[in-house]
Parts: structure tokens; C-alpha cells; sequence
């Protein structure tokens, strides 16, 4: 049998396990004797409660801290032009000659008194390094350079542009990300802090013609945003996410810029600033555009490449995790970071399971339809509030309503899916999305 | 069928069909990943690539000359 064909078999024996623990719990609920059941659904229900109250602990947290950040965001205005330092943009471009043109075009309309643009482009095999060499030695408000380099992932490319340049910030972006004139100034602002090692920006959704997309559209504010805004609150945000994300190179150097043994080299790169004593702030103002995938199955590889990146993340610096003190901030990152790649999708599968199965068998249906209205109250709750401080279009706020029974379920069970493989140390690739050139 | 027994019947089967179709992509999502050419498989359009963009083979400046000079 080839590699290939083991990695499948291994994912497809590791999806039967997880069937398999699913299908005895259902099982046993459903065919055990009486004193098994009820020690089950006993069991089950305990379990229910505490998620219930973790549930809302988690939204109530949330919400408070994200409002909390949001009151007391910096507002004040940019620094005068003169006394801004340059910035080197980097753009690590693997496959990309659909979107990246457009991402380049974007950069002429940045407000920005110096910098520099350079592409690093991963070994390519298509049009991308003729197409953003078009762009090279052009000057306007920035100098554009091109360097490429044998095929070696988004982390080495990006440690090539981090080398290669030379201004002492960095703005680290991805070839499909479109940034909006302010960027740059917006969160340099918080760079006056020289404790501030990077500004993590706020990543939207551009392609908004289909349900998934919208969907996402709104996950990005309700559920990557919210968070980082409450975590920026405490200068701890755990994710600097890839497509807008301004680091100071003193930070870089001293932790040694990105490592190449994980799938997410941004929460990677994120937690080792922190673990060096670096801040990390969140700036909802500077703002990037992304293209999300449109399709589930480019959904569900794109998350996929995410847990398990997250889960590599983490089993690297387990030893974060036992040691709350003296870090305290980092471990509570660390520990969120787990939680919600792990734990909750999982114990979110098992309650709607559980309701599910409830309604079905026992006939308690009321309780399942009360908590459909409880969590979409929740749900359209957070909507309104994180569209409110993003000032993002109302029309979001209604796809509440699918967003956790459809969209977050599906999600989570693809989470728990690379969770598990993550466990067992499946082999895994990139996965290349495939792009849409959408504008 | 009251109301309220059509909306649990709904919630219950949107959550059962989400959960299956949820499985049912990520299958698909690896068998799509096990057709996708692998790295060693790749290294002929590579090659393709090398030849077109080679600064020895082309003394013209292109971006060939730029991936010599920062490879």
C-alpha cells in the first residue's frame, strides 16, 4: 500500500472510531437496560448542565471583555505622517496567480508615507511569479520587489521575506487579502508601546454571494473577532491571524521568526511572542479583506488544516498548558485556544446528539425546541452586538438563526474529525484552496 | 401535527442531516486529497517551470533571472 493510501486508511479508520464511540453511546441510550440507561442519561445530563453553564460563561465572558475593548480602544488619531517608520509589506504566494495581481493593485491605495512590498513566491507552479514580477521595480508609494524560492511552505516563505527586508516593522498579509487604505496606519498606532510586539488586525469576508459565504462573513465577527477583541482587551490576543497582522521586528528576531513544524504558523508565531513577554493587541479598524471558501467540502479542508494546526501549536508548548503562573495571560490563551479547537466541538456534537436523541426516543421534544430558542436568542444576541461594534451590515444579523444548528455544527464535527487524526499524528498536507478570483 | 411538534420535527432532522453531511464532506474531502497529485508527482510541471524561467537557458531578463538570483 502507498503513503497516500495508508494516510487514507488511517483517516478513514480513525472517522470509524469516532463513529464507533458515538454509535455505542446512542446505543446504549437507546437499547441498554433501564439501570444502564438511566445511569447514562443521568450521566448525559450532569454533563448537559455544566455545558449549559459553560455555554453562557463563555458568551457572557466574551461579550464583556469584547465590550470592554471596544469602550476603551484606542481612538486616538494616527501619528503624523512624518513620524511614522517604514514598513515592509510581505505577501508569501504559493499558486496564487488568480488573486494576486488584485492584492497588489490593493497596495496602491494604501495611506502610508514609506514602504516596501515584497513577494515571496513559494515555488509557484502556475502564473503567480511572472505576474507579480510584472509589478517589481515599480515605484508609487512603495518600492515593489520579487523573490522566490523552491517550494518549502507559507512559514519558510515568510521567514524568506522577513530576512529579505529591511524596515524595522513587518505587515505580514496573504495573496488574497485585499487591505483597506488605513491598515497600515491603524495599527501602527499601537506600536508606540514599545512592549507591543504585534497588532493583530480584523480579517472580513469580501465574497459575500452565497449562504456559506455569508455565513462566514458573519462567523468572522461573531466567532474569530469577538473573541480577539476580548482577548485584545488584556493585550493577549492568541492568533495574529495570516491575513493582517503587523509584527515588530525586534519581536520576530528575538524569538526567531516563524517555525516550519506547524500548519498554523500564525497561532504558533502569536504564542511564542507572548511566551517572550511580547503584547499582543487586536485593532478592529485595520481592516483586511479575505475570500472564503464556497463550498463546504473547501470549508471543511480549510478548518481542517486549522485544528490540526492549532492542536501542533499547542502539543508544542504543553508545557504552557501545566503552568499557569507566572504567565498568566499566556496560559489563559493557550487554554482558550485548546477549548475551542477541542473540547467545546466536541461537547457541542454530543448536546445536540443528546437533544436529538431525547425527541426522538423519550419524546421530550419541548426541551430541545427550548433550547433551539435559547441559544438562537444567544446567537442573534452576539450577532447584533459584535455587527453593532463592527459596524458590518445588518442583513448578517438574521443568518443567526442557522448559524448554530447548520453552519457551527458542521464545523465542529469536522474539528473533532482532525482533532482525533491530530491524536493518532496522521499525515497531513497543505491542502490548496482552490480560489475563486472574486473582487 | 401541532406547531411545536413540526418545529422539533424540523430541528431534529436538521441537526441529524447537518452531522451526516458533516461526515459525508470530510470523506470527500480526503478522498479528494488522496487523487490531488503528491510533491513527488508534481516535480514534472516543476521541471516545466524550471526550464521556462531557467537564467542559463535564457539570457533575456525575466523573472527567471530573479529566481536564480534569490533562490
Amino acid at each position: 500500500m502507498t503513503r497516500r493510501g495508508r494516510t487514507l486508511f488511517s483517516s478513514f479508520a480513525v472517522l470509524a472510531l469516532a463513529l464507533g464511540i458515538t454509535g455505542s453511546f446512542v446505543l446504549l441510550a437507546l437499547f441498554g437496560s433501564p439501570s444502564v440507561q438511566a445511569v447514562l442519561l443521568r450521566g448525559v445530563a450532569v454533563s448537559l448542565i455544566l455545558f449549559l453553564v459553560v455555554l453562557f460563561v463563555r458568551y457572557f465572558s466574551l461579550l464583556w471583555f469584547a465590550y470592554l475593548g471596544h469602550a476603551e480602544r484606542n481612538l486616538a488619531p494616527p501619528h503624523h505622517p512624518r513620524d511614522l517608520p517604514p514598513v515592509s509589506i510581505l505577501i508569501p504566494a504559493f499558486n496564487e496567480a488568480k488573486v494576486i495581481s488584485e492584492a497588489l493593485r490593493s497596495l496602491d491605495h494604501v495611506e502610508y508615507p514609506e514602504f516596501e512590498v515584497l513577494v515571496v513566491d513559494d515555488g509557484s507552479t502556475d502564473d503567480t511569479l511572472e505576474l507579480a514580477a510584472a509589478w517589481e521595480g515599480r515605484r508609487g508609494p512603495a518600492r515593489f520587489r520579487v523573490v522566490t524560492q523552491t517550494n518549502a511552505g507559507k512559514a519558510a516563505a515568510l521567514n524568506t521575506g522577513i530576512q529579505q527586508s529591511s524596515h524595522p516593522f513587518v505587515f505580514c498579509m496573504d495573496a488574497d487579502s485585499r487591505l483597506e487604505p488605513q491598515v497600515l496606519q491603524m495599527a501602527m498606532r499601537h506600536m508606540a508601546d514599545p512592549s507591543v510586539g504585534a497588532v493583530a488586525g480584523n480579517v472580513k469576508v469580501r465574497n459575500r454571494s452565497t449562504l456559506l459565504a455569508k455565513l462566514q462573513a458573519l462567523e468572522y465577527i461573531e466567532g474569530l473577532n469577538l473573541p480577539r477583541r476580548a482577548q485584545g482587551f488584556v493585550a493577549a490576543v492568541n492568533i495574529v491571524p495570516g491575513p493582517v497582522g503587523l509584527f515588530r521586528r525586534e519581536a520576530l528576531e528575538e524569538v526567531g521568526d516563524y517555525d516550519t513544524d506547524t500548519f498554523a504558523e500564525d497561532a504558533d508565531l502569536t504564542l511564542k511572542m507572548m511566551a517572550a513577554g511580547w503584547k499582543v493587541v487586536y485593532e478592529d479598524r485595520a481592516v483586511a479583506w479575505t475570500e472564503a471558501p464556497e463550498r463546504w467540502i473547501d470549508l471543511a479542508q480549510q478548518r481542517y488544516r486549522w485544528t490540526r494546526g492549532i492542536l501542533q501549536t499547542l502539543r508544542k508548548r504543553r508545557g504552557v498548558l501545566a503552568r499557569p503562573f507566572p504567565d498568566f495571560p499566556l496560559w489563559v490563551s493557550a487554554l482558550q485556544m485548546g477549548f475551542e479547537a477541542v473540547l467545546w466541538p466536541v461537547l457541542n456534537i454530543f448536546a445536540h446528539l443528546f437533544f436529538a436523541i431525547v425527541a426522538l426516543v423519550f419524546g421530550g421534544g419541548e426541551l430541545i425546541l427550548y433550547w433551539l430558542v435559547l441559544l438562537t436568542l444567544l446567537d442573534l444576541v452576539a450577532a447584533l452586538v459584535t455587527v453593532s461594534m463592527e459596524e458590518e451590515s445588518l442583513a448578517l444579523i438574521p443568518l443567526a438563526l442557522a448559524y448554530r444548528f447548520v453552519f457551527v455544527l458542521f464545523l465542529d464535527v469536522v474539528k473533532a474529525l482532525a482533532s482525533l487524526e491530530e491524536v493518532f499524528r496522521l499525515d497531513m498536507g497543505w491542502g490548496k484552496l482552490e480560489r475563486t478570483e472574486a473582487t | 401535527m401541532n406547531v411545536v411538534d413540526l418545529m422539533i420535527t424540523i430541528v431534529v432532522v436538521t441537526i441529524l442531516v447537518t452531522i451526516v453531511l458533516a461526515v459525508v464532506t470530510y470523506i470527500a474531502y480526503k478522498l479528494r486529497l488522496a487523487r490531488e497529485p503528491g510533491p513527488g508527482e508534481e516535480s514534472s510541471s516543476a521541471l516545466r517551470y524550471f526550464v521556462t524561467h531557467d537564467p542559463q537557458a535564457s539570457r533575456t531578463p525575466s523573472a527567471g533571472k530573479k529566481r536564480a538570483s534569490t533562490a
